[in-house]
């Protein structure tokens, strides 16, 4: 077929020493920034989480756990959730999400939720939160008195302050609690062993950082976003 | 730059895209970096797996075959291709298809959206569009060559 030629070369516009080099180092820099950032993204720790409690305390004599509870008590499914009151990403969970999480999902009676004591050492101030809202949990008020701790963390905290009771008791009377009594039951850490016992019940469970969640016997280390803790109670009631 | 480097280097970021998810699929990435949508709940739903493995794998496999053809178009050998360039076009077509099927199932099933999974359907349907611009501007010009 002289003459005639091939599809293959019938658009031939220009000849290889005219056509524009080949820009592979396009190709190497994306390649090494992909790299990179993938190899950042391996080897950071999740963003969500804080570290686990440095000096455990002794799981073997803390008694059973005592967690707080709302929700109904044969819901058929349940999220535990181990939290630290100083911890940012429990108070961001606290604040935007949970509000959602006990309108739609524990007050429709799809599920109760646990809330356990798991103070960081790293956060001076949080055991005193943790005593905090046992003491408000007395006068039946844990909740109210949860929201408000994570809600005024920034004036509470290690780095805000090394004395938190005023705030504590600026929040006890905010939501109506008897202050003598109060007082009294936070000076003598009235409930600290029910919190040690929160605390070596997630040890117990190899919590080793906050907010961990279990639900349907599964472990979710890290602040979940509403949709996601919906789409796994949904799964979990499935079972 | 010409049409088929532009479609290597967006499949080669697709690679890192859909490896990103890949790896967090296996549990080697903690959290996804996810400031918009959901991307935890897309990537952990029943769909996210496909055939028996997971869709990002294919997504990455995707890639790398789009990366390694449209390189292989830059050559000499193939420079001039149209047959290339039919293939780039196919292929691309397929893939973006697929990742419209799972942008409905993430909008609509799901009820999710996650922001990598946006970013990859983003890039194959440009890379679809890239690839059918540089096929049709290789017919015309083959239908304008004198034979």
């Amino acid at each position: 077929m002289a003459g005639k030629p091939s599809n293959r070369n019938r658009n031939v516009v220009r000849n290889a020493s005219t056509r524009p080099k080949k820009p592979y180092w396009i190709f190497i820099v994306i390649a090494v920034v992909g790299a990179s950032i993938l190899g950042w993204a391996m080897t950071r720790k999740p963003v969500a989480s804080e570290a686990a409690p440095v000096v455990p305390p002794d799981t073997a004599t803390a008694g059973p756990p005592q967690p707080h509870v709302t929700g109904k008590a044969d819901a058929p499914v349940k999220i535990e959730e181990f939290a630290d009151f100083e911890c940012p990403a429990c108070g961001r969970f606290a604040t935007i999400t949970e509000p959602d999480v006990q309108k739609r999902i524990v007050d429709a009676g799809l599920a109760s939720f646990s809330y356990y004591d798991f103070p960081l050492p790293q956060h001076r101030n949080s055991q005193a939160a943790s005593n905090a809202a046992s003491c408000a949990d007395e006068q039946g008020k844990f909740w109210p008195m949860h929201d408000q701790l994570f809600g005024g963390q920034d004036k509470w905290s290690t780095e805000a302050t090394d004395n938190p009771k005023p705030i504590f008791e600026s929040y006890a009377a905010a939501i109506g609690l008897d202050a003598a009594k109060f007082a009294s039951c936070f000076d003598a850490k009235k409930y600290q062993k029910r919190i040690d016992a929160n605390l070596a019940e997630g040890l117990r469970r190899h919590v080793n950082s906050t907010p961990t969640f279990m639900i349907g016997g599964k472990t979710y280390p890290a602040a979940l976003s509403y949709d996601e803790l919906k789409a796994i109670v949904d799964s979990a009631a499935k079972k | 730059m010409t049409k088929r480097t532009i479609v290597a280097t967006l499949a080669l970021a697709g690679i890192f895209v859909a490896l990103y998810l890949f790896l967090y699929k296996i549990g080697r990435i903690g959290n996804l970096s996810c400031s918009i949508g959901s991307c935890e709940t897309v990537n952990l739903s029943r769909w996210s797996v496909f055939m028996g493995a997971p869709v990002a794998a294919w997504g990455v496999g995707f890639y790398v075959v789009m990366f390694g053809l449209s390189v292989a178009s830059l050559q000499d050998r193939y420079a001039d291709s149209l047959g290339m360039s039919k293939v780039l076009a196919l292929l691309s077509g397929g893939g973006l298809i697929f990742s419209l099927w799972l942008t409905y199932l993430e909008l609509f099933v799901i009820h999710a959206i996650c922001q990598w999974c946006v970013t990859s359907a983003i890039i194959v349907t440009l890379i679809f569009i890239v690839s059918v611009v540089d096929l049709r501007e290789r017919q015309r010009n083959a239908e304008i060559t004198p034979a």
